[in-house]
């Protein structure tokens, strides 16, 4: 696409590859994301849907494939041994901080408490002032429901408390862009529904979110876009109403038929 | 008596902290080039730490203390005002020891913190040395405290063996006493109370950082 | 006379005595590893039962035997035991005094320091058996030495192997202090050795290299053991 149009999309990945040894798990990956979208990514385990998105903040590192984050293209280039690695070091850390990443297990900083947890990488990556990033925190943490929980430690929390405040930490880096792996795949299932009702509402307010998740009913209510990934290729792509309602593509009848919603 | 064995555990823990001390860095650089990633700097460290870890440390003693002295050479160098007197060989051999147990003893710490949180860091764009200073240090330093504690207890234990390179610790003192006296256990039972004080006392000592530093593993008040 | 004919086994060579000292290191080494899982199986048999009394006592052993340095020990058992049985004899009847060998006071030593720490070993063993193994063996019937015979004991064995691999290569460091003795094992060796041919740096280091190559050996060894106890076992996946 031209320049002027991956200047309008807040992310866009175009041909990505991703090989783990002879496997190929990504076979040319593309998307392309507007400011405000809810992208919901959906597919079957071994999909590649995690790789994706893990390729996206280069948690992995794409063998091919070219990813643009607000219009920055991140630069790559080839090692000594022909692998593929990010150009610049320091674009790649100011990248991943305009990116806000919520894992399936949480993560959380087990020697902080919610509070530092939330105000470690806007003080000491984003440089910003201290009083400011605490007052923001409070504010995120009552957002997401667990206001009282601030001087509590990450192990005294429930799975679906430890996901809110990792959402909130995430939201604290004032991300351009959202990525949900697998956000609510680790929490029993009583748990889901606060974690899915903070994602909904984050979504409400406009921000742009990417999403691998196996909660279809969530998928089909929030997203204004569903990305369907089977072995490694875009499958089928387009609006829930039209991809649950009528899809093209007999994979995804099948997968939809088979997924518990 | 027990006088004169009190006043020879200054020898004893000087031997102590000092080896400890110097050990710590020593290990800290073998540790460095054990997860280097650099073949040859790797196999040095595992070199290192195979022979001072496999061989006992009274062979190791005596290999700096008589067998380094035996070399003309050596004699002649600018290190042989240093190596001529016993406290340094010995503190020089206890600390090269010990450096073997606590670069194992890093190595475990650094290999278990979980890497979920180093990448959560990484995802924030937290590299290099900011990411090792806020999240893998904090987090190995608590993993680390257990065995280190064991080792610096071991260590105690282990500078009665200088008692056999000639220094006057709690060990060889207890055992002139019981020659010049004759009595025959009560040196040896007021030594061994001693160096059990002392090791309870560091094991306590411990036991409060560890908790100083974890209140993420107590239990919740209110 | 260069230091390979020194090390050789020549006449005048000091090779073979070396190796003597490192049969006699292992033979010592071996007794008291056995010395210390007798007193180790004890102690931990004692912690498990639950009895208050016996509990203690065996508590009370490990944290005496951790607190007190190696090279005490040793000098305690080796004046001890002679003491002990001398007291012994005198109340047998037997007049003057009655020496323990040196081989015996070494290897008491190092089994009653390595028993407290073996005791750990076996206990952490015996708690990772698991419960339903146990339980399926009593609701077959089985009699109870015939369940420890059978289920309990090769289990516990199996999780204790990398615990007491690590014992063993202690007992083998461990035994070096038992030079002090007088017994002939491989530090002694070499000390000798040192002294006679003035020679401290080669002597010293020759037995530190067969030291290295005992543990070498060992390591090997529990490695084997280890694969083979554990073929069929479930690995943890990380």
């Amino acid at each position: 696409m031209s320049e002027s149009q991956t200047l309008s999309y807040a992310l866009t990945v175009a041909g990505l590859h991703k090989r783990f040894g002879s496997l190929e798990v990504l076979k040319g990956v593309s998307l392309q994301a507007r400011e405000g979208d809810v992208i919901s990514i959906l597919g079957s385990s071994g999909s590649g849907k995690s790789t994706l998105l893990r390729c996206i903040n280069l948690l992995e590192t794409p063998d091919e494939g070219v990813v643009t984050v607000a219009g920055e293209t991140i630069l790559m280039r080839k090692t000594r041994d022909g692998r593929s690695a990010p150009a610049d070091r320091h674009q790649v850390d100011r990248i991943r901080s305009e990116l806000g990443m919520v894992f399936q297990n949480f993560n959380l900083w087990s020697h902080m408490t919610i509070l530092e947890n939330l105000i470690e990488a806007p003080v000491h990556v984003q440089k910003r002032p201290r009083g400011e990033c605490l007052e923001e925190a409070h504010a995120l943490l009552a957002k997401v429901g667990i206001g009282d929980k601030a001087d509590f430690y990450p192990t005294h929390l429930s799975g679906g408390q430890q996901q809110r405040a990792a959402i909130a930490r995430a939201l604290a880096m004032r991300p351009k862009v959202m990525l949900f792996d697998e956000p609510t795949s680790a929490l029993d299932p009583e748990l889901v529904g606060e974690v899915l009702r903070v994602m909904r509402s984050l979504a409400d307010e406009g921000r742009t979110m990417l999403i691998v998740t196996h909660e279809m009913n969530f998928a089909r209510d929030v997203s204004d876009k569903i990305i369907f990934l089977d072995q490694g290729l875009v499958e089928a792509e387009g609006p829930p109403s039209e991809l649950f309602g009528n899809a093209k593509s007999e994979r995804f009848r099948q997968f939809i038929a088979t997924e518990r919603t | 008596m027990f006088l004169r064995l009190l006043a020879a555990l200054q020898v004893t823990l000087s031997v102590w902290a000092l080896s400890v001390f110097f050990g710590a860095f020593i290990g800290c650089g073998v540790t460095w080039m054990r997860v280097s990633g650099v073949l040859p700097l790797e196999w040095i460290a595992r070199a290192y730490i195979f022979v001072f870890r496999g061989a006992p440390l009274l062979v190791q003693l005596f290999v700096v203390y008589y067998g380094l002295s035996s070399f003309p050479a050596i004699r002649a160098s600018v290190f042989w005002p240093f190596l001529r007197d016993a406290f340094n060989c010995a503190t020089l051999s206890c600390a090269l020891c010990t450096a073997a147990y606590q670069s194992e003893i890093f190595r475990g710490a650094l290999a278990g913190v979980p890497h979920g949180q180093i990448e959560a860091a990484r995802a924030c764009g937290m590299s290099g040395f900011l990411l090792f200073r806020r999240v893998i240090f904090p987090i190995a330093l608590r993993q680390a405290l257990p065995p280190y504690s064991t080792e610096v207890i071991s260590m105690v234990k282990a500078t009665a063996l200088v008692s056999l390179v000639t220094l006057w610790d709690v060990m060889s003192v207890a055992l002139k006493i019981r020659n010049d006296t004759l009595v025959t256990y009560t040196p040896l039972l007021i030594a061994g109370a001693i160096y059990f004080v002392v090791n309870y006392l560091i094991a306590r000592a411990f036991i409060f950082i560890e908790q100083w530093l974890s209140p993420h593993l107590r239990a919740r008040s209110a | 006379m260069d230091w390979l004919t020194a090390l050789g086994f020549g006449e005048r060579g000091w090779g073979p005595a070396l190796v003597d000292g490192a049969v006699m290191t292992l033979l010592v080494s071996i007794a008291g590893l056995a010395i210390g899982a007798a007193l180790g199986s004890l102690v931990a048999w004692a912690k498990l039962s639950g009895a208050r009394i016996a509990a203690a006592i065996g508590e009370g052993y490990a944290a005496l035997f951790r607190g007190l340095p190696e090279l005490l020990v040793v000098y305690f058992v080796y004046f001890g035991s002679s003491a002990l049985l001398t007291a012994v004899g005198h109340l047998l009847g037997f007049e003057g005094f009655l020496g323990v060998p040196a081989f015996a006071a070494g290897a008491l030593a190092v089994g009653v320091i390595s028993g407290s720490y073996q005791a750990e070993v076996f206990r952490g063993a015996f708690l990772a058996v698991a419960k339903g193994e146990i339980e399926a063996a009593r609701s077959v019937g089985m009699g109870r030495w015939l369940m420890f015979r059978r289920i309990i004991a090769p289990q516990v064995l199996r999780f204790a192997i990398p615990g007491l691999g690590n014992l063993w290569q202690v007992a083998l460091k461990d035994s070096s202090l038992i030079s002090v003795t007088g017994l002939t094992e491989l530090m002694r060796a070499s000390q000798l050795a040192s002294n006679a041919t003035h020679k401290p740096f080669t002597y010293y280091v020759a037995g530190g290299a067969l030291y290295l190559a005992l543990t070498a050996v060992s390591d090997r060894a529990f490695g084997l053991a280890e694969a083979r106890a554990t073929r069929g076992m479930r690995r943890e996946t990380t």
